[in-house]
């Protein structure tokens, strides 16, 4: 019995978790957009504004549920919970720390990566439920964006995992610092299975992985819909896309997908390439700095530091581009990220069998 | 009743009960969106069976690839054929239903008859194997290295027919050369 209890426990500290990241998120996202357009963001409520996204939960809680007269009520209904529930579900296989994972899965990867790919049906489901061309058009572009950007991520992570030979995300993280189970070398020549630090991350362990880092990153932006890629929900042409007629709670379910997906793909991107909870700071000599910054409490610290530096590079990238159109959006995907990422692919395979 | 089994029947409760639906609701978009339902409540099941990448893998390529196709296809395709379909009486032992009742009844009895002969419980390499995988085993580590030894042929023979597809669709795809 015991055993469901902490699971059921675990999920609700994962998903207070995921509430409290999404409020903590709209507040910096805001204060950045402040800060790249030259004024000052949310300044009114509490010190400094900090208490504006509270204020705007407590507005949305009791907004009304509005359901337009032509709309499939139930596909409107459940399609905001579909789509926070792949999110949150992918939020089981990530590890926080050495052995700190809610579910250890040998296949944890893939797992991720499948369980993600639900959220495309949540869209369809309410671009077609709302009955509004708008919104149509809206989830038509967003799942031919996500569908098109799986294939370079997929593949950009699938070079990651043929270097690291396992497809747990635990042992990933594992072997990029120094608790490594096998010698890892920096670049192929120097053996840093001791020194451990930024050089035992993969990206280090084998330069290519660099651009297939890139190439991941790319195309987990357009797979969250953040801008540069936003224009399933280009405001100037399709009003707001498939969440046009969301009010209330539904809309505060989609935009927590929307801000625990930026977390999950982030996450994903630093365990694969970034060294997942490993420290970044190597043994020196006698300056044990590695062995001195890990431990399970150092772990969650690293993990969620490099993560929130990753998510605030997104919204850097969002508030600093303008929106790609469509068709260079394509050609982006099909021309030079998805050869890209199948050369990477090739290299690691090579590196794996004659460097390593 | 352990609560494994009340999950399983849960699982296989809601595949019947959605693929029923699925062939008898009349909407034709909440038919296909139930058929969701169907492919992961699926997915569920090979998890019992030991298969969890078999159930990864049908939510990548079923949900994820072909589900989001046939949605494609229904969204894009016009509405007037849509409401044509839903206006045609159904009665079940009209005329026009007895070629497919037929053929449903006789594959029924084949799939029947060939279950009934090979007596899948009493088979003696089932009941005589050593090898049983275990809940704790590395299943994806025992399907690389078949993939690689024991099926390298199949395997490579599959990647070859979907180069093939992939050339036929980039050709296909490809705008034509005015002359």
């Amino acid at each position: 019995m015991n055993f469901y209890i902490i699971s059921i426990l675990l999920a609700l500290l994962l998903f207070s978790f995921v509430a409290a990241f999404a409020l903590f998120a709209v507040y910096a996202e805001r204060k950045i957009a402040g800060f790249i357009q030259d004024r000052l963001g949310p300044t009114e409520n509490g010190k400094y504004g900090s208490l504006q996204t509270l204020a705007d939960i407590l507005k949305l809680l009791q907004k009304e549920f509005i359901i337009p007269s032509a709309a499939d009520k139930i596909l409107f209904s459940l399609a905001p919970i579909i789509i926070f529930i792949s999110v949150y579900m992918g939020f089981a296989g990530l590890p926080w720390s050495a052995g700190v994972i809610p579910i250890s899965l040998n296949i944890g990867v893939v797992y991720i990566f499948a369980i993600i790919s639900i959220e495309s049906i949540g869209i369809l489901m309410a671009g077609w439920g709302s009955n509004n061309k708008y919104s149509l058009l809206g989830a038509l572009r967003s799942v031919a964006q996500v569908i098109s950007y799986e294939i370079p991520s997929g593949i950009a992570i699938v070079s990651a995992v043929m270097i690291a030979q396992t497809l747990d995300m635990n042992a990933i993280a594992l072997r990029q610092g120094i608790g490594t189970p096998e010698t890892i070398w920096f670049l192929g020549f120097w053996d840093v299975s001791h020194v451990g630090g930024i050089f035992s991350w993969h990206i280090f362990q084998a330069p290519h992985l660099i651009i297939a880092y890139a190439i991941y990153f790319i195309a987990s932006l357009a797979e969250c819909n953040r801008a540069p890629f936003d224009i399933p929900e280009a405001e100037s042409e399709l009003v707001a896309g498939f969440h046009t007629e969301y009010t209330g709670l539904r809309f505060g379910f989609i935009f927590l997908g929307e801000y625990s997906m930026m977390f999950l793909v982030g996450m994903v991107g630093v365990v694969l390439f970034l060294g997942g909870w490993n420290t970044p700071l190597p043994n020196i000599g006698a300056l044990k700095l590695a062995d001195w910054t890990s431990g399970i409490a150092w772990g969650i610290f690293w993990t969620f530091s490099k993560v929130l530096v990753i998510v605030g590079v997104q919204m850097w990238i969002r508030w600093t581009l303008p929106r790609v159109r469509i068709d260079h959006l394509m050609d982006l995907c099909w021309k030079v990220l998805t050869p890209l990422a199948f050369l990477c692919m090739l290299c690691s395979g090579v590196w794996r069998l004659l460097i390593m | 009743m352990n609560i494994e089994q009340i999950v399983f029947y849960f699982f296989a409760a809601s595949v019947l009960l959605s693929a029923f639906m699925v062939v008898f609701i009349k909407n034709m978009v909440r038919s296909i969106f139930l058929f969701f339902v169907t492919l992961f409540s699926m997915a569920g099941l090979f998890v019992f069976a030991l298969a969890d990448f078999i159930a990864v893998t049908q939510l990548i390529v079923y949900v994820g690839g072909m589900l989001v196709l046939m949605i494609f296809a229904f969204l894009l395709s016009s509405k007037t054929i849509l409401n044509k379909s839903e206006v045609k009486e159904s009665n079940l032992l009209g005329l026009h239903h007895i070629p497919g009742l037929f053929i449903a009844l006789l594959f029924f009895l084949i799939l029947f008859i060939t279950i009934y002969q090979a007596n899948p419980d009493q088979l003696s390499w089932v009941n005589n194997s050593e090898n049983v995988i275990q809940v704790n085993d590395n299943t994806i580590h025992f399907i690389g290295v078949n993939l690689m030894t024991r099926y390298l042929i199949p395997f490579e023979i599959i990647s070859v027919l979907l180069m093939m597809a992939l050339i036929g669709a980039s050709h296909l795809a490809r705008r034509e050369k005015k002359i």
